[in-house]
């Protein structure tokens, strides 16, 4: 940009904001330790791993090649998606309700039922996968119990993805409670009544009325918990089996078994840019409010 | 997004840029410092387990190893005396392939002793690891073939061993390796290596159970090793973890595994009726790695040499249960470590294959991938 268009442009903003204009770019300083910060240890390790992705061990796109090409990347990269949406499904349905109650219940109740919440995350998730390990196991206290008392099993619980999602859904639950809740509480309940008053009956009034406006909770709720999701690698390598291993261990295992760091650098851009694609489809879809028919904006 | 209008803001942004592309700068600047070269001392001719008092004083030098009891009994048996004797500070991390290499490309090692694989070692050697100076180390008392490859000093002895459910098959246990996928004649679940960590001594053991040698492997079979361990269906579980291996043998879950024999030995030593095969079993020795590019080389052969001694080995076996690599070593042994101590029963062990695994890396990663990722 030239010297001469910037004091023009400065001119014409100034015509126009006489009064702001002089302190407005001054707040940006307050970022600039935060934006040293983030470019320093996260913007720089990016461009890094995207510029080995492309250069590592040769310039060219073999390794993006090497990705699409493999039948275990496809099917890995397929089944981190799935499960990630399956567990995002599952903390809804466990959450939603969850988070309503949080919003009618006394203060009391309330802060128990945060508490709740709230002290899973105080502890390690690996002393949390290793009890789900003891409870799951085929000799473990559920088939013990299921077989003492409906005689059968044992039930495959370990090794399947229905473990792999039950301890990511209790470990990601407060991402989608906490959300939901803070959407919740700003709902005016009066609204409902107001609805049955017009003729709608509860179910009406629930889809018509509470959902739309509990929808930012969900988004937030629901991106937090996917995004979580996609990156899981204890839980999957530790409560599955080969047949339940996500991209991570993928990840983990090209830099740091095979040393192919081009390899397992271009499967973290891939990664990455499929989570930035999500976002950018979320977000618009939120914006449009048509992701529930029957609702207008 | 959208395009700042004002240009006081965009001037505010360049200012951002400009700290972020100096701060960027900076870090590309540091690094590479280089330390003054070591002086060469006089060992004088090295006899294993030995060092004169206080020959290295005001080095320092770091072991990384894989972490756990084994660990701490390494520490305890062989580096901490090295450094009361020697007068080396000696520090301890925990060691991973990728951050190896990071070291290296970076120019920056700060380990100086890695515990590694054979096959490590033999792939990585003179880019990833420096050739021993054996004149350096006493490598008389190793055991005879341990030496795979010229980065590399044996650390321990141990093996892929089937360990087996005594309760399930008490009186005709599995004494073959074909016996391992024999579901017919030893019904039950079997766990099997899937961690993303390749092991080739898997692979070589479901040929040996083909009636194939290892000593004669063509990439061919790659494939159809891991076609014998998807053959048993639903009667393969895996581990990715050794404490899991051990974890489903305790539990029962697994009435029969190929796990490393200090896991067996775990197992046992806490109760469980677990047995080890000695009729076929694959042999495994760690690597001391000295990685490429270390400050102190003529150091960190002086504690390697330390660590081979006949003493130091002997208490390393009894704190870690693995089995030492001096041939004089005489390990205090109750009853149960002798049944599962590796060096007790090398003559039936088969020694891997390492230069056609080295040879042939890629194809048996890419194998290994698809068995890890379970397609």
């Amino acid at each position: 940009m030239s010297e001469g268009s910037v004091t023009e442009a400065i001119a014409v903003a100034g015509a126009g904001r006489r009064r702001r204009a002089p302190e407005n770019w001054r707040p940006l300083l307050l970022l600039v330790p935060a934006f040293v910060l983030v470019s320093l240890f996260f913007l720089a390790p990016l461009i890094d791993v995207f510029v080995r992705s492309v250069t590592d061990p040769q310039p060219g796109l073999q390794n993006y090649a090497w990705l699409v090409s493999t039948e275990a990347n496809i099917a890995v990269v397929l089944r981190t998606f799935g499960t990630a949406i399956a567990v995002t499904a599952v903390c809804l349905l466990l959450a939603y309700p969850y988070a309503y109650l949080m919003t009618i219940v006394s203060d009391r109740t309330r802060n128990l039922m945060q508490l709740f919440i709230m002290m899973p995350l105080w502890t390690s998730i690996l002393v949390r996968t290793l009890a789900w390990m003891v409870l799951l196991q085929d000799t473990g206290p559920i088939n013990g119990l299921l077989a003492a008392w409906f005689g059968i099993g044992p039930v495959p619980l370990i090794r399947t993805t229905f473990g792999v999602a039950l301890g990511m859904s209790q470990v990601l639950l407060p991402f989608m409670v906490l959300p939901l809740y803070s959407s919740m509480a700003k709902i005016d309940k009066r609204l409902l009544p107001a609805a049955s008053n017009l003729g709608a009956n509860p179910v009406t009034a629930f889809f018509t009325v509470y959902l739309p406006l509990s929808r930012p909770g969900i988004f937030s709720g629901g991106v937090t918990v996917f995004i979580l999701g996609l990156g899981f690698y204890i839980i999957p390598a530790l409560l599955g089996s080969s047949k339940e291993t996500m991209i991570s261990a993928l990840i983990q295992q090209q830099i740091s078994v095979f040393l192919m760091w081009g390899q397992g650098t271009a499967l973290g851009v891939f990664l990455l840019l499929c989570t930035i694609l999500i976002l950018v489809v979320v977000s618009r879809v939120n914006k449009q409010g048509s992701l529930f028919p029957g609702v207008e904006r | 997004m959208t395009t700042l209008k004002n240009p006081r803001m965009r001037r505010g942004l360049g200012l951002l840029a400009g700290t972020a592309a100096l701060a960027l700068a900076l870090v590309g600047c540091s690094g590479g410092d280089d330390a003054e070269p070591v002086p060469e001392r006089d060992l004088g001719t090295p006899v294993a387990g030995e060092i004169e008092e206080g020959a290295l004083a005001g080095a320092s030098l770091t072991f990384a190893g894989s972490g756990g009891v084994f660990q701490d009994g390494q520490t305890e048996a062989l580096w901490d005396p090295f450094a009361e004797a020697s007068g080396a500070a000696f520090t301890q991390d925990a060691f991973d392939a990728g951050k190896l290499k990071a070291m290296v490309d970076a120019g920056n090692v700060s380990w100086d002793i890695v515990n590694t694989t054979q096959f490590d070692t033999a792939r990585g050697c003179g880019t990833l690891y420096e050739e021993y100076d054996y004149d350096q180390i006493d490598t008389s008392k190793i055991p005879e073939g341990t030496i795979t490859d010229k980065c590399m000093v044996p650390q321990i002895l141990y093996g892929l061993v089937v360990v087996y459910n005594t309760d399930a098959f008490g009186d005709d246990p599995p004494t073959s390796a074909a016996d391992f996928f024999d579901t017919e004649k030893y019904p039950g679940k079997r766990t099997v290596s899937q961690s993303t960590y390749v092991d080739p001594q898997t692979v070589e053991f479901a040929l040996t159970a083909q009636g194939k040698d290892v000593a004669e492997l063509s990439v061919d079979d790659i494939e159809g090793a891991f076609d014998m361990y998807r053959g048993l269906g639903d009667d393969v579980i895996g581990w990715t973890t050794g404490a899991q291996a051990q974890q489903q043998l305790e539990a029962g879950e697994a009435v029969m595994g190929l796990v490393w024999s200090g896991r067996g030995y775990g197992a046992a030593a806490a109760g469980a009726p677990v047995a080890p095969m000695w009729d076929e079993w694959m042999i495994m020795v760690d690597s001391n790695g000295i990685p490429k590019g270390v400050k102190d080389k003529q150091a960190a052969f002086a504690a390697v040499n330390y660590s081979l001694g006949a003493e130091q080995q002997a208490k390393m076996t009894e704190l870690t249960s693995y089995g030492g690599v001096n041939v004089d070593a005489e390990p205090e042994m109750d009853e149960l470590l002798t049944e599962w101590m590796t060096t007790e029963h090398l003559d039936t062990g088969i020694s891997p294959n390492v230069d056609f695994w080295v040879e042939n890396y890629d194809a048996l990663a890419a194998a290994w991938a698809g068995w890890a990722t379970g397609s």
